[in-house]
């Protein structure tokens, strides 16, 4: 008889572990040692990291048969065991368009996508160094060690790779510009201070392929050379600090890190530091500063960090998708890597996509793919068909793209010549429903908590902002309101000190130069037109659309809902608290916005 | 060209020509010409600039591009052509002490300053704090942590941050000296005095008379501090009186000889 290897991968991300996989995992091993199943079968249930479609999770995975089962519970081992040997358990299958789709690339959400920092995410066990060696790992360093650190730099050169925190800095050129500095020690920190709402890029990557992360700084390290590397990430990723910590424990045992790398004359000593949770920390010198103990308050960076930065020394930050690109770039070499993106942003991009898109997840895609691939093809489109309003890419900092950029290559310069930004990878797809000045107004709200509040332009116009926005939400919006935030928001773009008061005032920007009416409606009209700002909407029943089912009437918090069953319902105004659950609830389009009458 | 002299840079300042040293802070090479920035969160006290008020803010012009600067931190590298009243400056100015002003609402200079750099107009509707004179300038914590003293720090963040002792409560690292209330440029940093005791951030200390004439001398902190940096004894007399003393010792001494 012979021996099968086959493999159940559990994904075992945050977002699956939400949804219960330990659970999953736990229930599949015990029925595997139940059945005893290891003479024919050698079932090795593998945790690995994030697979990306986290909306569906959690997910399991044959191998190498491939079958992609979604939303697993407990209860469901059994039926997953017996379909080794069988027919797929139908029930646990991806369902597109009437058919089952057993296997991944059948599966539109991953079809598309093109893999490389997150190739090996929800592949192989993050804590298995050997899982990471078998799947090419650590190659890209063997080659490094074997070139010059010069040779290393033209290599990422080559490759074109730009920062992909946003700002979007040539890597190849940072990395040159440091290595040119004879000022000893310097540093390589890794940036893992992921702080944009919605975005989970890097704590997905660092959590699933932690490796990748520590051989793109040894590399860097080399490329530099530094002998001392930090990782900073932020004290939430409490997951990817725990397989960090565990990757950087194996890499010295197996001497990849130490006093003598790979038994060279190299060395390379990792640690890392707790972010203490600041938004602005993600900020390079504010960050440099927390690592030193110091308040975590950005500098003038009129002195780069790569001549001066973490302890007065030449340091270079990148952040965690650069890094973990590199030891492809230098495995498969730069030129393999630049073949894929646009003409000046090469390689992929990871996007963390959340909001009202039907398939929310991790999606990484070769860079100049449009919003429209992404929302529509990968995503599945809108939730419940309804009409795409924006996408805030970026986070706080970035800018909210409306429907007429939909089919931009999304790369780095593109979006940002129309008054845009790609960003960090954060995407939060907004439908109709949403209000663009409630979510200037939410955005503002982040960021006067979050900002350092060191300048002025910064912490003062950012808290006046936000009572101008949400007097505007609230019905008492000004004439002239726009224009004193425009004034606000131009000052605060070359007066702050650091890059995020700078980019501060992108969301009430890009919502004035693409949504102007929305504004002009809730100041002028006293009326929110996506109905969502409940001082200025009032919700009223369609009689020709009820149908009378009653469900508004059990969603309604306030009691405030009436009708016979089968007969259109209506709203008492003066009990209704305009929170709009009954719209949610109503499967018939029945439940209208309009404005308040004042 | 020995090594020591350091390249020297062209820039005109408003118009008018001006050399300096590679490195040196825009700020300075513009005072030591006569050209006026506004400023205020620098100290002459200090090397180290914050760079926060962003009212020092200049346009610097290199090579047909140009671009905001904050002055005081900024290292002038090559030659260039500086604005420092340029429309641009004027009004990014204005909204900065405009929000200035509506921050410290009860201090006058602030707002002396805002109106001079701009005027109220189309600001009415900017909201001011309820009270106080503080602009987060930090030089009061700069003062403290070049003392060596680090009583006060700038806590939490975003629009909450303010200057304070850890947690609010009397700092036990205060010697009451009063640095940080002399160099505040609001006067936002209060202090009560009587015959026998100061009170400041809300702790009150012993004040130190001279015994030989009563002048002030000290907290008790601040004399107990300087004795053991110095490895030496708390005075009991004032300065003026220890040199009268000394003078009169070296009289009668000379007298002798």
């Amino acid at each position: 008889m012979t021996k099968r290897t086959e493999k159940i991968l559990v994904c075992c991300g945050t977002g699956c572990i939400a949804n219960g996989a330990l659970d999953v995992a736990a229930a599949i091993e015990a029925e595997v040692a139940a059945r005893n199943l290891d003479v024919e079968v050698s079932v090795d249930v593998v945790r690995t990291g994030c697979s990306g479609e986290c909306e569906q999770g959690p997910v399991v995975r044959l191998m190498p048969r491939d079958t992609m089962y979604y939303r697993v519970k407990e209860s469901d081992a059994s039926a997953i065991i017996d379909s080794l040997e069988g027919d797929p358990v139908e029930k646990l299958l991806l369902k597109k368009g009437g058919v089952q789709v057993e296997h991944m690339d059948e599966n539109p959400f991953y079809a598309l996508q093109h893999k490389v920092v997150l190739k090996d995410v929800g592949i192989i066990d993050p804590l298995s160094l050997d899982d990471y060696i078998a799947h090419g790992g650590y190659e890209g360093l063997k080659r490094a060690l074997e070139i010059t650190p010069e040779q290393i730099i033209d290599e990422v050169d080559k490759s074109g790779l730009r920062g992909k925190g946003g700002a979007g800095f040539p890597t190849g050129r940072k990395w040159r510009t440091a290595a040119g500095y004879d000022v000893f020690p310097k540093y390589i920190v890794c940036n893992g201070d992921e702080g944009d709402p919605g975005a989970f890029m890097d704590g997905s990557t660092m959590e699933g392929s932690p490796h990748a992360v520590i051989e793109g700084m040894i590399i860097g390290a080399l490329a530099i050379g530094a002998e001392e590397g930090i990782l900073y990430i932020r004290d939430e990723y409490a997951l990817a600090r725990d397989h960090i910590q565990k990757a950087i424990d194996s890499a010295y045992e197996a001497g990849i890190l130490g006093d003598s790398i790979l038994g060279t004359s190299h060395k390379l000593h990792l640690s890392i530091v707790r972010g203490g949770g600041a938004f602005v920390c993600g900020e390079s010198t504010a960050l440099m500063a927390s690592i030193e103990g110091r308040v975590g308050e950005p500098r003038a960076k009129y002195i780069r960090s790569v001549q001066r930065g973490l302890f007065d020394h030449p340091t270079v930050l990148n952040n965690v998708e650069t890094l973990a690109s590199i030891p492809t770039i230098l495995r498969d070499g730069g030129e393999e890597y630049a073949k894929l993106g646009t003409e000046n942003s090469k390689g992929t991009k990871v996007f963390a996509m959340v909001g009202k898109v039907k398939h929310t997840g991790l999606v990484e895609v070769p860079m100049g793919t449009t919003l429209r691939t992404l929302i529509y093809d990968i995503g599945g489109g809108i939730i419940d068909d309804r009409h795409f309003k924006a996408s805030q890419t970026g986070g706080p900092s970035g800018g909210r793209i409306p429907e007429s950029l939909l089919d931009l290559p999304v790369d780095f310069d593109t979006l940002t010549e129309h008054g845009a930004m790609m960003g960090s990878g954060g995407m939060i797809v907004m439908d109709d429903r949403s209000c663009m000045v409630e979510v200037a107004r939410y955005y503002v709200d982040f960021l006067c908590e979050e900002s350092c509040g060191k300048c002025t332009p910064c912490r003062e116009g950012l808290r006046q902002m936000r009572a101008i926005l949400t007097d505007i939400c609230e019905g008492r919006g000004q004439e002239g309101d726009i224009e004193l935030l425009e004034r606000i928001c131009h000052t605060m773009e070359d007066a702050s000190l650091c890059a995020l008061g700078r980019t501060a005032a992108n969301p009430v920007l890009t919502t004035i130069k693409f949504f102007r009416d929305e504004y002009e409606a809730h100041i002028k009209e006293h009326r929110c037109p996506a109905g969502v700002c409940a001082e200025l909407t009032q919700f009223v029943i369609d009689a020709a659309a009820c149908t009378g089912c009653g469900m508004c009437m059990k969603a309604c918090p306030a009691d405030a809902i009436s009708g016979e069953k089968k007969t259109p319902h209506s709203i008492d105004q003066a009990k209704c608290i305009a929170c709009g659950s009954c719209r949610e609830a109503c499967h018939f389009s029945a439940v209208l916005t309009e404005g308040r009458s004042a | 060209m020995s090594e020591l002299v350091k390249e020297q840079i062209k820039l005109v300042l408003d118009g008018k020509e001006c050399f300096c040293e590679k490195g040196e802070y825009l700020y300075d090479v513009a005072k030591r010409n006569d050209i006026f920035i506004p400023v205020l969160c620098r100290s002459d006290a200090f090397d180290d600039h914050r760079a926060c008020c962003r009212v020092c803010i200049v346009e610097v012009e290199i090579r047909g591009k140009s671009k905001v600067v904050t002055s005081c931190v900024y290292p002038v590298e090559e030659d260039c052509t500086v604005y420092t009243q340029s429309e641009k400056i004027k009004e990014e100015r204005a909204v900065v002490m405009a929000l200035l002003a509506h921050r410290a609402p009860e201090s006058e200079i602030i707002g002396g300053m805002a109106q001079g750099m701009g005027g109220t107009e189309g600001f009415a509707r900017l909201t001011p704090l309820e009270a106080g004179k503080c602009i987060l300038c930090g030089l009061c914590v700069q003062a403290c942590d070049s003392l060596g003293t680090g009583a006060i720090s700038t806590v939490l963040r975003g629009t909450e941050k303010r200057v304070d002792t850890p947690y609010g409560n009397p700092s036990k690292a205060c010697i009451g000296c009063l640095s940080c209330a002399n160099v505040c440029p609001t006067g936002e940093i209060v202090f009560e005095e009587n015959e026998k005791t100061r009170t400041i951030w809300k702790r009150e200390f012993e004040l130190v008379f001279c015994e030989e004439c009563g002048a002030l001398m000290g907290t008790r902190e601040m004399l107990e501090r300087a004795a053991a940096e110095t490895d030496g004894e708390v005075p009991k007399v004032c300065d003026a009186c220890r040199k009268k003393a000394m003078a009169d010792e070296m009289m009668h001494t000379y007298r002798f000889v």
